[in-house]
């Protein structure tokens, strides 16, 4: 558990500190940039094999069988229920996960045991997150478990935030006033995906937003891992500048 | 350590305290020239000073060889790059000197995108007597003129001036770490994170690269180059160094592009000291070549390690340099303390290395005797020939009088630049904005 917030609470950070590199003189470094994203999978990792360990210490009396990994299901899992009861949903809800990095999605498919299931919350979608400006749909995908990761097109729906100027501290509010700032920088788009899509962390101490219903085009992971894949494409984007 | 001489930029003179100074002050890169007698430092705000060491004098014994500001010019401008819509800072990353061929000194120093080639030399005389033109420079009326004479040079007040030569630019997409002059003294490298190109000092316009780690898919990155020196005898050979702590050393003889190393040096990972940083730690942040040529020696962020050329396996020796911040790894990268990147110099004869720490501290490391040292540069420590105490960190437990606890260190005040002179023991030290120049003790 307190592995848990501890990698959770570093990730948060390195989001952070990756968002403001990119304020930086001199633009945005290499090098600074590849050991954020290093220690942002580390975090990730360790978050998320505390998480496997949680539910399946939640999940004990259901039989061993069923919590075999099976990244084909269907069912969308609902990420930190059982920890937290009050998550906010204002943010928009967590699309089914583009992958990047086909290293990732295989990496991902030992599913984790939520296999055994908790009903899905239909968390209200208000909007979808602007994906970063990328078209990749990477041919590697070939394999019959990865398949189910491509996401069909989404109407994008942006939502206006009013442009506010001036630099703030580290809340999660005060993100959605840097649009006005990061619409200057030479990836908007991306920065938008930065402020959106960690709005959401940075507000959740507890845990990652929850995923809405699934599109039946979609074949999801596990909820928790559509967080994983959230910031998959942060790291990613962001290294490949 | 005897003598220390405090030099500050002239810019805060004024200033009496290290949290007031301007960033532009800070000294980003300091070198000794190949005989000692100069002392390049550059600092943020793209300027560079040269020292210059005194002749040492019947008349003041006990002053062997103070270093005096010798010259002083604005090597580098802050620079927009319009298609990326970035500034281009123009800090000095790094100086390197070129060995002297005439009466002119040059050095190279180079930003974050461009390298230039500057002629530092003295002027001391002046032609006087010119014909067509008098003394002001306004011309001379021709009718005027009656006689004819030759100008003569007559001596006049030292001016040292500094042109650039040559400017070596838009040849590197991503920010310039390293520079290193071949031993042949016509060419050298530049390395960013992940290319090398070499010039050639007469040509402006071309660069070859020679390495290039640059993936196809800019998202399969996992290493970056993080410095590289060519050998100090063997103008075919140079290492550069990763950020996954592994060494190359290249042979450009093998091939013109020189992606497939000639040797690889790299330390299996110590799996008890795993952590989420674990890879930061270990990315180098400087490697040099011993004077010899025969090791080389790598500053990660918590050790300093000698390598031989011939054991590509494991380093020959491993130097603590603060391992008591291993368990501060998280709070260090809070701080982005845990990014600093520390240099590592070698003394003349490759029997004593050197780095910086924290708290203003910097250590030093006796190959020979295996004794280590850890010295301060402060004002408060520092009087005119007063003899440097050595300073301790209390890991736990009890603390003495005079050691200091972790946790009292101050983060912000890092030594990270430090040079040796190439014969003597001398040394420089570069603490934020502050120069610091110690000797050893002269009876």
């Amino acid at each position: 558990m307190e592995a848990q917030k501890e990698a959770q609470r570093i990730m948060t950070m390195s989001v952070w500190k990756m968002y403001h590199s990119r304020m930086q003189r001199g633009g945005l470094r290499l090098h600074r940039s590849l050991q954020l994203s290093l220690v942002m999978r580390s975090a990730r990792e360790l978050y998320l094999s505390a998480k496997v360990e949680t539910d399946e210490a939640e999940l004990s009396p259901f039989p061993a069988a069923a919590l075999a990994p099976a990244p084909n299901l269907p069912q969308p899992m609902t990420v930190a229920e059982a920890e937290d009861a009050s998550l906010q949903v204002s943010e928009e809800a967590i699309p089914a996960p583009e992958p990047m990095e086909t290293q990732e999605a295989r990496e991902n498919e030992p599913a984790p045991a939520c296999s055994c299931l908790p009903p899905v919350r239909n968390a209200t979608l208000s909007q979808r997150s602007m994906k970063p400006n990328r078209k990749r749909r990477s041919s590697s995908l070939g394999q019959g478990g990865e398949a189910g990761l491509v996401p069909s097109k989404k109407a994008r729906l942006e939502e206006e935030t009013a442009p506010t100027e001036g630099k703030t501290e580290v809340e999660a509010e005060d993100l959605e006033r840097r649009q006005s700032q990061v619409e200057e920088g030479p990836f908007p788009s991306l920065a938008r995906v930065l402020q959106k899509r960690f709005s959401g962390i940075l507000s959740n101490t507890a845990g990652p937003p929850k995923p809405t219903a699934p599109p039946p085009s979609c074949e999801l992971q596990p909820g928790c891992r559509q967080a994983d894949h959230m910031i998959n494409i942060l790291v990613r984007t962001v290294v490949a500048f | 350590m005897e003598e220390d001489i405090d030099t500050r930029k002239i810019n805060n003179s004024f200033l009496r305290d290290h949290s007031y100074a301007t960033e532009a002050d800070i000294i980003s890169t300091v070198e000794f020239n190949h005989t000692g007698e100069l002392l390049a430092t550059g600092d943020k705000g793209g300027r560079v000073v040269i020292f210059q060491r005194e002749q040492e004098s019947k008349n003041q014994l006990h002053r062997r060889g103070e270093y005096n500001v010798y010259s002083t010019f604005q090597s580098h401008e802050p620079e927009f790059d319009y298609l990326k819509s970035l500034e281009i800072e123009e800090k000095i990353n790094k100086i390197r000197w070129l060995p002297q061929q005439n009466a002119a000194y040059f050095l190279l120093s180079t930003n974050d995108k461009t390298v230039k080639l500057w002629k530092v030399s003295e002027r001391d005389k002046r032609p006087e007597g010119y014909n067509l033109k008098d003394e002001d420079g306004r011309l001379r009326d021709p009718a005027t003129i009656t006689t004819l004479r030759v100008p003569v040079l007559r001596p006049m007040d030292l001016m040292v001036e500094a042109t650039p030569r040559r400017v070596f630019a838009n040849a590197h997409t991503y920010h310039i770490n390293s520079i290193s002059v071949n031993s042949d003294y016509e060419t050298y490298m530049s390395a960013d994170d992940l290319r090398i190109n070499l010039w050639n000092f007469e040509i402006t316009n071309q660069s070859f690269n020679i390495v290039d780690i640059k993936p196809a898919n800019m998202e399969e990155l996992t290493e970056v180059i993080t410095a590289a020196e060519f050998h100090p005898l063997h103008c075919n050979t140079f290492v550069y160094s990763s950020s996954k702590g592994t060494i190359r050393l290249c042979d450009m003889r093998a091939s013109a592009l020189c992606d497939r190393h000639t040797k690889f040096f790299e330390e299996p990972e110590d799996p008890s000291n795993r952590s989420f940083f674990s890879e930061i730690i270990s990315s180098i942040s400087d490697v040099k070549f011993s004077h010899s040529g025969r090791y080389i020696m790598t500053r990660d962020y918590l050790t300093v390690k000698v390598w031989d050329l011939n054991m590509e396996n494991r380093p020959i020796e491993t130097y603590q340099v603060h391992d008591y911040l291993r368990s501060k790894l998280c709070s260090l990268y809070e701080n982005d303390c845990i990014f600093d990147k520390f240099e590592c110099v070698w003394n003349g004869s490759d029997s004593v290395i050197m780095t910086g720490s924290y708290n203003n501290f910097f250590r030093m490391f006796d190959r020979n005797t295996k004794r280590d040292v850890t010295l301060e540069a402060s004002r408060e420590n520092s009087k005119p020939r007063a003899i440097l105490k050595p300073r301790k960190v209390c890991v736990g437990g009890k603390r003495r009088k005079d050691e200091i606890s972790v946790d009292s260190l101050d983060f912000s005040k890092k030594i990270l630049h430090t040079a040796w002179h190439p014969s003597e023991n001398i040394i420089a030290v570069a603490a934020t904005n502050n120069l610091y120049i110690f000797q050893d003790k002269v009876n």
